[in-house]
């Protein structure tokens, strides 16, 4: 394995929600690093804290929502910068010109009342790339041509309206890498999407990578879209990284009973079987989160450690790490 | 009914003639504009075919548009200026009831500079024996420029801070209704009332101070020179309405806003390192404008309305300005005897006020795609069948 060149760190990172009904520990002490060049997932079930992480990385949480600790290192090309020590203004260079943003429903992450090439040459000029919007309408032919939407030329002029959704997601792509960002997050690209034009998109985003030199954090709780594109790979419970490992890896020795428990949900179509499986319980409450470690009432190994003490983050291996008290 | 088809389709021709006529204008002076905005176009034009079906609207838009010609071109219409007493000429012209008939001739006439003749008073005069059908045209001008000052300026202050409060939320969201509140708890004519009881003074000064703006001011509201001092407290009714016009608009504004910024595309542009003044101003306001333009349109009236009752109760409007709310307090006198005061001053009021009520509403139905579409249907099948 090469050696890793981080472009992004995140470090104990916290981030609450003070609601009406209490607070909400969304993020409980995530750290990971993301490596120049890979494809790094972050897949668990909804309502997990996987959008809320993506998001507090460059500070787009809005109040209620609160980044309560930790850092974010982005490694620029000028060195490394605590983005969460910045201000709004330095935030909005670096969010879109360093950093981008895919979302997940095409259909309302484009405003409607404006064309697709409009949108993509706002983006452009904000970051200073065109002096004027015109100009950048006629760069955003290029874009869209980039991320091989069938005749840009035309498309450019069109409303999200008149778009399919596999062509509005890869407008918002387009959108999304006009500015030749290093770190591209996508926030569940494909979910809305049906299970063809997945595919092909996926297939974009891969070659963009490969052909703009991107780092990707993709944001999934699909595990078959997480087999395929990532390099490493990691599980989140409840606000916690449980388990995080090189894509082979993990799917080959899974550590944590929340990540095999997963594994085993996904149904094997060579297999034949009655029921499809299912982990016990639901998420849990996260303004009363269980003490010690977040998974242990759904947890079938638990032990009387797990009820107390929140585990440590344990190493197997170079690059496979562990939150659970099994591998004590 | 077939003539009133043809009538409406008449009505259609004239809208897309206007439309294609601002296409052509926008076109010759951004080369392209015509080819690139064609389905906004044709979406313009469904909206007035979808305008054209509503007579309150015809007839509310009719109302406007006569208001705002016989404002601009009045002054000039007008047989005798605003201030001239007729009686001078012929002491018959004191509280002279409509269809007087009164001769000017005279010294006098030349130096006041009125044509010699006889001159029917078609809708009679006032106790100062002055001629109401040009006051009303002159009236119409003053009515018309404060409601334009008034509108270009309350709304958008609370129009701005409900865009801030609704976006940022938080405490700043706060801080801002709350202030709204403070000025929604009092009534807004009676704050409107103290403020122009008191900024006249102030803006005499500055008046005086700058004669260019005091010299644009006059030929706005079509004064003569000497009448500088009753602008001040017109300029007063202005400002007052300003401060007592915004708070409806903010809290309007900022319910908007509120559900708009939860939008996707409104993260997705901050995610993009788009600056909060372009989303708010690029993204979250086009997409509210609709509602925000029919109460703009509707409050078009309310603001003639409350102009024309602070002048009623004696402030905004001086003598000798002429204002309909002024002409209606200074008949009241005479009332009942001399009816002509009141009576059409206040149809004047009533008329220009229901026009834009009616509009207001009609544009409601117009802008709201889901009516538009309904009377869209309506239209095409009325075409094809």
């Amino acid at each position: 394995m090469a050696i890793c060149e981080p472009i992004i760190e995140v470090r104990n990172l916290k981030v609450n929600f003070y609601t009406y009904a209490g607070i909400v520990k969304a993020i409980d002490g995530v750290s990971f690093k993301i490596c120049r060049g890979e494809t790094y997932c972050l897949v668990g079930e909804t309502g997990c804290g996987k959008s809320v992480t993506a998001r507090a990385l460059t500070k787009l949480i809005r109040p209620p929502g609160r980044i309560e600790g930790g850092e974010v290192i982005y490694y620029s090309d000028e060195g490394p910068i605590n983005l969460l020590e910045l201000n709004e203004e330095e935030l909005r260079k670096i969010r879109g010109a360093e950093i981008a943003y895919v979302f997940q429903d095409p259909t309302s992450a484009l405003d409607p009342l404006y064309t697709v090439g409009y949108q993509i040459a706002e983006t452009m000029y904000e970051h200073g790339r065109v002096s004027k919007i015109k100009e950048g309408i006629l760069r955003a032919v290029e874009v869209l041509r980039n991320v091989l939407m069938p005749d840009p030329e035309k498309r450019v002029h069109s409303y999200p309206h008149e778009l399919s959704g596999g062509m509005r997601q890869r407008s918002v792509i387009g959108i999304g890498l006009s500015n030749k960002p290093k770190l591209l997050i996508a926030d569940e690209p494909t979910t809305a999407l049906d299970a063809t034009v997945q595919a092909q998109l996926m297939d974009l985003l891969m070659d963009l990578k490969r052909r703009e030199n991107l780092t990707i954090l993709l944001i999934t709780h699909n595990l078959g879209l997480v087999a395929e594109v990532c390099d490493r790979v990691a599980v989140m419970y409840a606000g916690n990284i449980v388990e995080e490992a090189p894509v082979e890896e993990l799917f080959r020795n899974p550590l944590h009973p929340y990540t095999k428990a997963l594994l085993r949900a996904v149904p094997n179509p060579r297999k034949k079987s009655v029921r499809l499986e299912s982990i016990p319980g639901t998420v849990p409450n996260l303004i009363n989160p269980p003490p010690g470690c977040r998974f242990h009432p759904r947890c079938p190994r638990v032990m009387d450690i797990c009820r107390s003490k929140k585990p440590p983050e344990l190493w197997r291996g170079d690059d496979h790490r562990v939150a659970c008290w099994l591998y004590e | 009914m077939s003539e009133e088809v043809y009538e409406k389709k008449l009505l259609d021709k004239f809208s897309d003639a206007v439309i294609d006529a601002f296409a052509s204008l926008a076109d010759k002076i951004r080369p392209g504009w015509k080819k690139r905005n064609k389905s906004r176009i044709d979406e313009w034009k469904l909206m007035a075919y979808a305008f054209n079906r509503s007579p309150p609207g015809i007839i509310g838009a009719v109302l406007i548009v006569s208001f705002i010609v016989l404002a601009i071109v009045g002054p000039y219409l007008a047989p005798f200026s605003y201030d001239l007493q007729l009686t001078f000429f012929d002491p018959d012209a004191k509280r002279a009831p409509p269809g007087t008939v009164i001769e000017i001739k005279g010294k006098l006439a030349e130096v006041l500079g009125v044509k010699p003749g006889n001159y029917t008073l078609i809708l009679g005069a006032d106790d100062q024996g002055r001629d109401l059908l040009s006051r009303l045209l002159y009236g119409a001008r003053t009515s018309l420029v404060i409601a334009i000052l008034v509108m270009a300026v309350g709304p958008w202050i609370g129009i701005i801070l409900g865009l801030i409060a609704g976006y940022y939320g938080g405490k700043i969201d706060e801080l801002i209704m709350r202030i709204t509140d403070v000025f929604l708890a009092f009534p807004g004519l009676i704050l409107a009332i103290a403020f122009s009881a008191v900024l006249p003074p102030r803006i005499s000064v500055f008046l005086d101070n700058h004669p260019d703006v005091r010299d644009f001011f006059l030929t706005l509201f079509a004064l003569k020179p000497q009448h500088a001092g009753p602008l001040a407290s017109l300029l007063a009714v202005v400002v007052a309405l300003w401060i007592v016009w915004w708070p409806g608009y903010a809290r309007l504004v900022r319910g908007m806003t509120l559900s708009e910024r939860e939008n996707i595309y409104v993260e997705a542009a901050r995610a993009l390192g788009v600056p909060t003044r372009w989303i708010l101003l690029r993204h979250i306001l086009p997409n509210i404008l609709g509602p925000i333009l029919v109460y703009l349109t509707l409050d078009f009236g309310g603001v003639i309305l409350t102009e024309a009752g602070l002048s009623f109760l004696g402030l905004g409007a001086v003598p000798p300005i002429a204002d309909w709310g002024r002409i209606i307090y200074d008949g009241s006198n005479y009332f009942p005897k001399d009816w002509w005061t009141i009576l059409y001053p206040g149809l004047a009021i009533f008329l220009t006020v229901l026009g834009f009520n009616l509009v207001g509403d009609t544009l409601r139905d117009v802008l709201d795609p889901k009516t538009r579409r309904s009377i869209e249907f309506k239209v095409k099948k009325k075409r094809e069948g």
